[in-house]
Order: structure tokens, then C-alpha cells, then sequence
């Protein structure tokens, strides 16, 4: 059997996932692609794993399929509605470009978008340099592939799932049951993990980023899914952008 | 998986000389089944996960720019896989890649990666057929499933005790009974026993896909005695290594944290080995020297510009010497001139002119030899003869990239 976080756990985690709430970020000037712009969406990199006993995470074929495909359809309907000329990507042969290439971009980004993830949204991390700016890049690669490719923006998604197996979700209970004699240290349980960012290919440059951490979730379902590409790209529609500059 | 030697390090705090006294058995060869049919596919759910997270990683080795196109090099090195293994290898995918460390990996859905550091240091086929059925061991003794899983039950033991310690030592301490300090320490030790027997079993199975990789070799005739001498050759360049250095050698996977056994202890069971499997068999056997020689010829500049320029001078001598031991070759003597002009060190400048000055007077001398002696020579302000050098290399490499620069050097 497996379950999500045990209720304990899941405040704890939502304290801190608080910490982290999701905050999107833009180059300066980012206006967002609107009307005729040629868009892939990369392959994106999606993977559920569970969570043992122990802690390690374990891969789950069935559920990183199912997960993907639901990903897939949500980002689908999502573009269907936002116009332009988007092709979703699924193999690297659709992505246009070289092979060599598109993996590494894929590879690239999920770099690039960690460190962002650890520069731009965590306290600890915050760099001095990075404190107004938004300047972060695919750098050459990202520009040969557009060229290649004729697309004139890549969007990259990058998710992780994760759910505790039964073992786990039994040794939370009773970590919890330390609560009552007050050692109160309860293992943490599954956590939801994504990012995404739109690359301009002209320049390299990531115009729009935003990520999602959350113990809640769950991409294995179509709904989830949808949830976790609404709360993604929730900002990235000219509207929101409108309505954001009004408020500044 | 089983990737880069000793990189897979969990958190471990003390606790290693209480484990010192454990032991490194020899596995012998016999009795040791293949667990992996042809056609194989995994039913199990983590080996099924373990198998997908690994396609990704076998995608960007397909198209690594350190993935080194070597058509003929791959047929061959593939045959002695099917040879050890007795039937065709489909499951078995193979990978040569630029990287100048000694060794091979084998990940457990078939994905072999086999290092141009192993092809440098290899002197015969049977050498390299001791790597490969030492890494084909691995895959069909299903190692790194096994290995994963032991570990994912350790983890579990370690956390369960870790959650009880807290909750009982908590109880303990709120029933008045005092601190819980005691029930903590036995807790982290008994976790840090734990930790060790991970690297214990890791151990384990090298000894146990030394056996398996020994047995294939010694099975297709190959002589057993190779896997022995792989090792010897090692250690040796270790050495060699170390004394340039003004160092000791040291072995580090003599720790209780090294997933691998002792280096020495290693050679000396493979060669005890040998000796039990040489008196069972009575066949011939051979080491396939000239069939090995033939196939890396071609790669053999790669290799040693590889390494040379690794800048581990020790290892890099030792390598050029051993490969001497069959004749100086032009390409070997203006390597010997590379690792000390790297090198650099006072007197260094002349030994490379030397060097240098030898390959070119050889008749199979590359043509960046020519060009070194002739740089040599200009300094050594032999004015013409550098000259004659450099149109020498001109002409044996007329489109060099360089060549615009020494086109330039001739003008001044």
C-alpha cells in the first residue's frame, strides 16, 4: 500500500514548502510570446518515485509512464489555448535539431534550473549578484538549436514525484507516537518537485522561470497533473503580466 | 551502479577499526551461474524502475562527444564479450570512452562502458578479456540489483532503529528512568556497523565477479593467468606513479569504506585461481598478443596522447617503458619527449630535446615529432637544422593545424 505524508509530517512540510512559495521570475522586459511564435516543448523530464523506508528514493516505471503521459496532455490542452504555433516535443526526434543536442539541452537545463532553484528561490542560497537581475542562460547551445530548428522559444519541464511506500508511511506513525513523550522526530514523507522555464532561442537567455514544491499532489492522476501545469505556468499568460505591472 | 570506483561514499561518522577485523574470502570460480538468461527482461518493480532511470543515462552516453567512434575497435572488443560468453550479446551494449582512467563499468541493464585508459594499458587479448568477463560477471551475478537492494534493507533496519531509539529513549527518560543518552550510542553504532557491511558486501561481489570473469577466460582457453598480471601492471604503474611524486604508493581500497577489495589481495587470489584452474584444464591456452597488437595499432597515438597529457609523468613512463619492452617506435620515443617537456622540471628541457631528437631518427617517427625536434633545435640554437626539421613536418603534415605557425617560425 502506499500513502501520502502522514497529517504531522504534512504541516511540518507545508511550513517549509512556505517558505519557498512558488514566486515566478522573468528577465527584464519579458513580454510573453503571444500570437505567432513558433514554440517547442521540449521532451519533458518527469520521473515518480517511492519513497522506502530507509529513504532512498525507487524509481517506478509504471508510475514515471503514467505520469508523463498525463504531463504531456495537461501542457497539450494548456498551449491549445494560448495560441502560436506550439509543437509538443515527446521523442528527441520531434524536437528538430540534432540529437546530441537536444539531449544536452535537456541536461543543460535541468543544471541551469537547480541552480536557479537554489540561487533566486532559497534565502540560504541568494547571491549578492544575482539580487535584482534575472540573467541566467542556455547560453550557445540553446541559440544552434534554434537555428536548426526554426523555433523561436523552448520550454523545458523538469518534475519529480515521490510517495511514501507502506513501510515508510508505518515508520512515520511511529515517529509521531515520539510526540507524545516528547522526542518528536518524524521522517518526511513524499514530496512534489518541479520547474519550468521558457528559453528564448535567439538569445540563449531564460525569459520566464517558476517552480513548484509542494507535499501535496500527485501527477499520477490526470487532475494532478493539470493542477501542477496550472500552478506552473499560472503567471506566464499576458493578462497576469498586465495585472502584475498594474499592481507595482 | 557500477560506475567510478569508490565514489559511492554514504554519510559514515568513526567507527572503522571496530570493523577492521573483517575479511575478504576468496570466491572460487566454480559453482558461480549465470542469473541472467538471453533475452532477459526485469519483472520486478525496483529492478524495472533501476532499468528506466538508466535509459536516460545510456542516451546521453550515445551521443557524449567523449563516445569514441572506433567501428572496428567495437566489433573486436565485442567478440571477446561473445566469446567469454559463449553465445551472441545483443543484451550486452558496449561503449568505448575517451577517458584516460584505468577501468570498465557495467551498469545492470546491459549497458557495458569500457575506458580508453583500460585499451592503453592492456598488453594482450586475454588482459582485456579479464576486465570484460570481470564486468560481465557483475551483469549476470545481478550485483547491482542485489547491491541495491541490501542496501534499501540496511536503510530501512537503520531507520526503523533510529525512529524506536528515539520514541523508547524518549519514554525511558519521561517514565524518569534518566537520560537517554546510552540508547543513542548503541543506536548510532550499531547504524555504523550497518554502514560498513554496504561496503563489505560491495566487496564481496568484486571478489565474487573476479571468480565469475576468471572462470569465462579460463573456459574459452584463454590463459588465467592474464587477470594476475592486469592487476601486477597496476599496482607497478602505481608505484611509479607515487616514487615521481615522492610519494608512497598506497593502496586505498585497503579502507573499510573502499567498495572494492584490496588491490594486492585482488592479484593474489586471481593468480591462486589461475593455479586451481590451470591444473583442471588441460587445453591450450593463449593470450591473444598479436591479435590485441593489430587491433589497437591504429588507436595507439589516442591512447598515449591521453594519458601523456593526464600529466601523471610516473604513470605515463611506466606505460611508454613497458610498451619499449618490444622495441623503441618513433611514436614512443616523441611521447617520452611529451611527458617531460609537460613536465617541466629543471634538466627536463634537454631530456625532451633528446627524446625528440631519438623518434626522429627513427623511420616510423610521427610527424609531430619532426616538429618538436625542430623547436628543440632552434632553441638549442641549431638554427639550420631546426629549419630542416619543420619542412620536414611541413611536408609530412602539410595541413596541420598548426601549420600556419610554423609557416611563421620559417619566415622569421
Amino acid at each position: 500500500m502506499v500513502r501520502r505524508v502522514m497529517p504531522v509530517t504534512a504541516i511540518l512540510l507545508l511550513a517549509l514548502a512556505g517558505c519557498a512559495a512558488p514566486k515566478q521570475q522573468t528577465s527584464v522586459g519579458y513580454v510573453p510570446p503571444a500570437g505567432n511564435h513558433k514554440v517547442v516543448v521540449m521532451r519533458p523530464d518527469i520521473a515518480v518515485d517511492v519513497l522506502t523506508v530507509g529513504g532512498l528514493l525507487e524509481r517506478r516505471e509504471d508510475w514515471t509512464i503514467t505520469a508523463r503521459d498525463n504531463v504531456l496532455a495537461s501542457l497539450q490542452a494548456q498551449q491549445a489555448k494560448r495560441g502560436g504555433q506550439t509543437q509538443i516535443a515527446i521523442t528527441r526526434e520531434s524536437a528538430g535539431g540534432e540529437d546530441a543536442t537536444v539531449i544536452a539541452l535537456n541536461q543543460l537545463h535541468q543544471a541551469v534550473g537547480q541552480s536557479v532553484m537554489v540561487h533566486k528561490f532559497s534565502p540560504i542560497g541568494a547571491l549578492p549578484t544575482k539580487k535584482d537581475v534575472f540573467d541566467w542562460t542556455l547560453g550557445e547551445l540553446a541559440v544552434q538549436y534554434g537555428a536548426q530548428s526554426g523555433y523561436d522559444y523552448a520550454f523545458f519541464l523538469y518534475a519529480r514525484d515521490s510517495f511514501s511506500s507502506g513501510g515508510r508511511a508505518a515508520l512515520q506513525a511511529v515517529g509521531a507516537l515520539g510526540c507524545i513523550v516528547g522526542v518528536c522526530v518524524i521522517p518526511p514523507g513524499g514530496m512534489q518537485q518541479a520547474f519550468a522555464s521558457l528559453v528564448e532561442l535567439k538569445t540563449g537567455k531564460l525569459v520566464w522561470f517558476n517552480h513548484v514544491l509542494s507535499s501535496t499532489g500527485d501527477i499520477r492522476t490526470q487532475a494532478g497533473a493539470d493542477a501542477l501545469v496550472e500552478k506552473l505556468l499560472e503567471g506566464m499568460n499576458p493578462e497576469s503580466q498586465a495585472k502584475k505591472k498594474k499592481k507595482a | 551502479m557500477r560506475g567510478s570506483r569508490r565514489q559511492f561514499m554514504l554519510g559514515v561518522g568513526g567507527c572503522a577499526a571496530c570493523m577492521s577485523g573483517l575479511t575478504n574470502a576468496r570466491v572460487l570460480p566454480t559453482d558461480l551461474e549465470a542469473l541472467i538468461p538471453a533475452g532477459y527482461k526485469p519483472a520486478d518493480a525496483d529492478e524495472r524502475g533501476i532499468w528506466q532511470s538508466i535509459e536516460q543515462i545510456e542516451e546521453s552516453i550515445q551521443t557524449s562527444p567523449q563516445l569514441l567512434q572506433a567501428p572496428a575497435m567495437h566489433a573486436y572488443i565485442r567478440s571477446i564479450i561473445e566469446r567469454l560468453v559463449g553465445r551472441p550479446t545483443p543484451d550486452l551494449r558496449l561503449y568505448l570512452m575517451r577517458n584516460s582512467s584505468f577501468n570498465a563499468s557495467m551498469f545492470p541493464s546491459g549497458m557495458m562502458i569500457v575506458h580508453t585508459g583500460l585499451m592503453a594499458r592492456v598488453r594482450n587479448e586475454a588482459q582485456l578479456a579479464a576486465v570484460l568477463g570481470h564486468e560481465a560477471g557483475h551483469y549476470f551475478r545481478k550485483h547491482s540489483i542485489d547491491q541495491y537492494r541490501s542496501i534499501r534493507g540496511k536503510a530501512a533496519a537503520m531507520a526503523w532503529l533510529s525512529t524506536a531509539t528515539s520514541v523508547g529513549g524518549g519514554a525511558y527518560a519521561a517514565a524518569g528512568y534518566g537520560g537517554a543518552g546510552n540508547w543513542i550510542y548503541a543506536a548510532s553504532a550499531i547504524n555504523a556497523a550497518v554502514t560498513m557491511s554496504v561496503f563489505q558486501f560491495s566487496r564481496t561481489h568484486e571478489a565474487e565477479a573476479d571468480a565469475y570473469g576468471i572462470s569465462l577466460m579460463s573456459r574459452c582457453g584463454y590463459s588465467p593467468y592474464a587477470a594476475s598480471q592486469v592487476w601486477n601492471q597496476l599496482i607497478e604503474e602505481r608505484k611509479a606513479s607515487a616514487a615521481y611524486r615522492d610519494k608512497r604508493y598506497k593502496d586505498r581500497s585497503k579502507s573499510v569504506l573502499s567498495t572494492h577489495p584490496p588491490t594486492e589481495d585482488r592479484m593474489q587470489d586471481l593468480a591462486d585461481t589461475a593455479e586451481f584452474l590451470s591444473a583442471r584444464n588441460e587445453q591450450a591456452v593463449f593470450d591473444g598478443r598479436a591479435e590485441w597488437l593489430a587491433a589497437v595499432e591504429p588507436h595507439r597515438a589516442m591512447l598515449l596522447d591521453e594519458q601523456v597529457r593526464v600529466n601523471d609523468p610516473g604513470a605515463s613512463l611506466y606505460l611508454i617503458e613497458s610498451l619499449a619492452q618490444d622495441g623503441w617506435t618513433g611514436l614512443l620515443r616523441y611521447n617520452e619527449g611529451e611527458i617531460y617537456r609537460l613536465r617541466g622540471e629543471a634538466g627536463d628541457q634537454e631530456k625532451a630535446a633528446a627524446a625528440y631528437a631519438a623518434a626522429a631518427a627513427m623511420p616510423d617517427a610521427p610527424p609531430e615529432a619532426w616538429r618538436s625536434h625542430g623547436y628543440a633545435l632552434l632553441k638549442a640554437g641549431k638554427a639550420e637544422d631546426g629549419r630542416v626539421a619543420l619542412n620536414r613536418y611541413l611536408e609530412m603534415n602539410p595541413s596541420a593545424k598548426d601549420a600556419g605557425l610554423v609557416r611563421f617560425t620559417l619566415a622569421q
